[in-house]
């Protein structure tokens, strides 16, 4: 199919995704796999693929300040910096200037940026879960935010779609409240783990696996297609991998985009504004401003997807403005940029294991274990708050850092440094966030940045579910791990946690059955502006407990493969 | 809370057992204060830390900390990751052991001066713990007084010596196993005298 045959091949595509992150590359793929012309506009540098990973394959002593973030890196980073390591030596080339990309916190927002080829995609999580059906059912049923305009049953296909092409290693597990993905075989967990494992199946009825990773255990000749390889358990995954083993969209939406010879990629370009036309009532394009020249041109396409990240993404419909909407294209409810949510983090409990001092792991895995939500689950109904929340943790033995908080030096105590110490064990929660109107961004009036678009104003908080909700993640990590028999328990909370340092912002243009009170409908589009598609985190109407990336993909292959579809029936 | 507080629990409650100079470089900002640089060591308080830090982790079997070069590694690191509290702290602690004659010690009497200054340090280190894990807005600003004082000397010395140390290609690959591209993920059972992996 070739919808576009007559026009300037410059300017004018068949479809613009705005984003090259974790659902732009998706879209990018998808949408020239089905015999589209695409342009991704990506507002950062241009990274390639294994060739930019210049501190991949480096040793620690190549580099310089090791995991200390110097000064100067602490500054120009300095909302990156807020989540440990992002700002440290080795990745730090991969992370967005915050001095010179400013956001305005009228109530503070941890935003963690990545503009470049592949966005955040190149240094996530790489966690990967599916919802269960009740996680799209809860608003409804409690009559929180608005319902989904979509069930479960909606994205399994497209979640086992995604599942596939990505690689996701993980243990069947036969859970309601984990439903099982396509597994490539599962990464070992360590005898204290193990022994965990057992004493939450026997004492507390808990299930515990390992982590659902997006590293390739076992890759598929559609992997090794890509040029994507096994996961050398280095955990240097941040730094970009040379084996293509996680996968981000460098790694794999973006290479196969590029073999339909359909793609072009346009980098250092920033999406300022859609253009609307009233007499379609369409989009017809988006405005783009280049990043050091300044220069401003106008792309046009068919559709546009817009996969920015949640927060850009509501900007830029916030900063499209036209008689049609005068308040941001997409915008008749008044609810782009208003419920942020995010998954809080940052409360738990650790603790040490007495034993095992034989064992000692080979490798660094990338990955650790995972506790389902338990919470207002099954028989579970906790009467403070609603919803629940999952925990990431696992065990490890302690090195030569131990150290620096113990007595002595001198030779003995130096070739105790080179011993591995006793065992600790930690788990913190993630959270799930509940919907709020009053939780909002939305474009300063007057403060504009060095490209003229108006700066983002964050005015968002925990509200008191979340806050009930992280005294009982802190509580039940301590007694579970009370319940192992270890010592030593120590359970934390950090109050200074804020929205966005989850680095899973999302809800700026949610999904909803009523135009009223929702941006998108059920396929993602825009209620009152069909051609334009909103996929990444923005569209969410909920936010769950587990990782959200997996079903930002699922709705972004489930929305383009609609878009294509009423393209071809020329209902677009 | 402010940025200073976000970042002091995130060192601690993260399980990092190393201090967060990103927190001190973030406290910059707050109080305004010149960009670093100006930190140096006269020849003298270079021999001086340089004796520390092979007192720390002396040459054995493997090399001690001066062959490993971090006494150098320790000055850069004041330099680049440091702010004007821990430049303070530190010479503080520098000219205290100068005062003392630490240099023309014997190395039994340099060791003993070095016990008495770790068991200082404990106390000195459970105050400055104490300031970074207060929080609420109103304690903010008698809280960035106290913090202008910087880590201990000790404190700064033993972290930087052993980073610096089984960082280092020398002292790294003398004691462990140096495996950058391990392969697999799977359980070894620890024999006696076995050199344990570094990644």
């Amino acid at each position: 199919m070739n919808l576009n045959l007559t026009t300037d091949k410059t300017h004018r595509y068949d479809a613009i995704v705005v984003g090259s992150g974790m659902t732009g590359g998706i879209a990018a793929k998808e949408l020239t796999q089905k015999g589209l012309r695409v342009l991704v506009i990506e507002r950062g540098r241009e990274v390639k693929h294994i060739e930019d990973y210049d501190t991949a394959m480096k040793a620690p002593w190549e580099i310089q300040h090791r995991d200390k973030v110097p000064v100067r890196s602490a500054e120009e980073l300095w909302a990156n910096n807020r989540f440990v390591g992002m700002a440290q030596d080795d990745k730090a080339g991969f992370m967005t200037n915050d001095q010179q990309n400013p956001y305005v916190e009228k109530r503070p927002f941890d935003w963690i940026r990545a503009y470049h080829t592949g966005g955040k995609s190149m240094h996530w999580g790489r966690q990967t879960y599916r919802w269960n059906p009740a996680d799209f059912e809860a608003n409804a049923k409690e009559g929180i935010g608005v319902d989904w305009p979509i069930r479960y049953t909606d994205l399994v296909p497209w979640y086992s779609y995604i599942e596939k092409f990505v690689g996701v290693s993980g243990q069947a597990e036969q859970l309601a409240v984990l439903p099982d993905s396509h597994f490539l075989p599962p990464m070992p967990m360590s005898p204290p783990e193990r022994f965990f494992r057992e004493a939450m199946k026997q004492k507390l009825n808990r299930p515990v696996t390992i982590g659902r990773v997006a590293n390739l255990t076992q890759p598929q000749s559609w992997h090794t297609a890509l040029g994507r390889a096994s996961c050398q358990f280095r955990n240097k995954c941040s730094r970009g991998c040379p084996y293509g083993a996680y996968y981000s969209s460098l790694s794999g939406a973006i290479p196969a985009a590029r073999a339909t010879n359909r793609l072009d990629i346009l980098h250092d370009s920033i999406a300022a504004e859609l253009i609307y036309d009233d007499k379609t009532g369409r989009a017809t394009g988006v405005r783009v401003i280049n990043q050091h020249t300044l220069a401003v041109t106008d792309y046009s396409a068919r559709i546009i997807f817009l996969n920015a990240g949640s927060m850009n993404t509501a900007a830029l419909l916030l900063n499209s403005r036209s008689s049609r909407f005068p308040n941001g294209l997409g915008n008749d409810s008044d609810q782009v940029g208003r419920n942020i949510m995010d998954h809080h983090l940052g409360a738990g409990a650790n603790a040490t294991i007495e034993g095992f001092d034989e064992d000692l792991m080979y490798g660094q895995r990338p990955n650790a274990l995972y506790i389902p939500r338990f919470r207002n689950w099954g028989s579970d109904r906790q009467t403070t708050y609603l919803r629940g929340f999952g925990y990431q943790g696992g065990a490890s033995r302690s090195d030569w850092k131990r150290g620096v908080a113990m007595d002595g030096f001198g030779a003995s105590f130096k070739q105790q440094m080179t011993q591995p110490g006793a065992w600790t064990i930690g788990f913190g929660g993630f959270g799930e966030v509940l919907p709020n109107p009053n939780n909002r961004m939305y474009l300063d009036p007057v403060k504009k940045d060095k490209w003229g678009v108006p700066l983002i104003v964050f005015d968002a908080a925990f509200g008191e579910n979340e806050i009930a909700m992280r005294k009982d993640m802190m509580n039940s990590a301590a007694e579970m791990l009370d319940a192992a028999g270890f010592k030593n328990i120590t359970g934390n909370n950090r109050q200074d946690v804020h929205l966005g340092l989850g680095i899973h912002e999302m809800g700026t243009a949610r999904m909803g059955k009523d135009p009223k009170t929702s941006v998108l409908n059920k396929f993602n589009q825009v209620h009152d502006c069909k051609n334009v598609f909103v996929t990444d985190g923005a569209a969410m109407a909920s936010s769950s407990c587990v990782n959200p990336s997996l079903t930002y993909m699922a709705l972004t292959a489930r929305a383009a493969n609609y878009a294509v579809d009423q393209l071809t029936k020329k209902n677009l | 809370m402010n940025r200073r507080n976000a970042l002091s629990h995130i060192s601690l409650l993260l399980g990092s057992t190393l201090s967060a100079p990103t927190l001190l470089a973030m406290n910059r900002r707050d109080r305004h204060e010149r960009a670093p640089g100006g930190f140096t060591l006269t020849s003298d308080q270079r021999s001086l830390v340089a004796t520390v830090a092979e007192l720390i982790i002396p040459k054995t079997d493997t090399p001690g900390a001066i062959e490993a070069g971090v006494p150098a590694f320790i000055e850069m690191m004041l330099q680049d990751c440091y702010l004007q509290p821990e430049h303070q702290s530190f010479v503080a602690g520098v000219e205290q052991l100068q005062q003392a004659g630490f240099l023309s010690q014997s190395t039994a009497d340099q060791t003993e001066t070095l016990r008495r200054l770790e068991a200082e340090t404990k106390e000195l280190m459970k105050a400055y713990q104490v300031q970074q894990t207060k929080m609420g807005d109103n304690e903010d600003k008698e809280l960035m007084k106290k913090q202008a004082t910087g880590l201990p000397f000790w404190r700064l010395m033993k972290e930087l010596t052993l980073l610096g140390y089984f960082t280092s290609e020398a002292g790294l690959q003398a004691s462990f196993n140096y495996v950058p591209i391990p392969g697999k993920y799977e359980l070894v059972k620890i024999k006696s005298g076995q050199k344990v992996y570094a990644y």
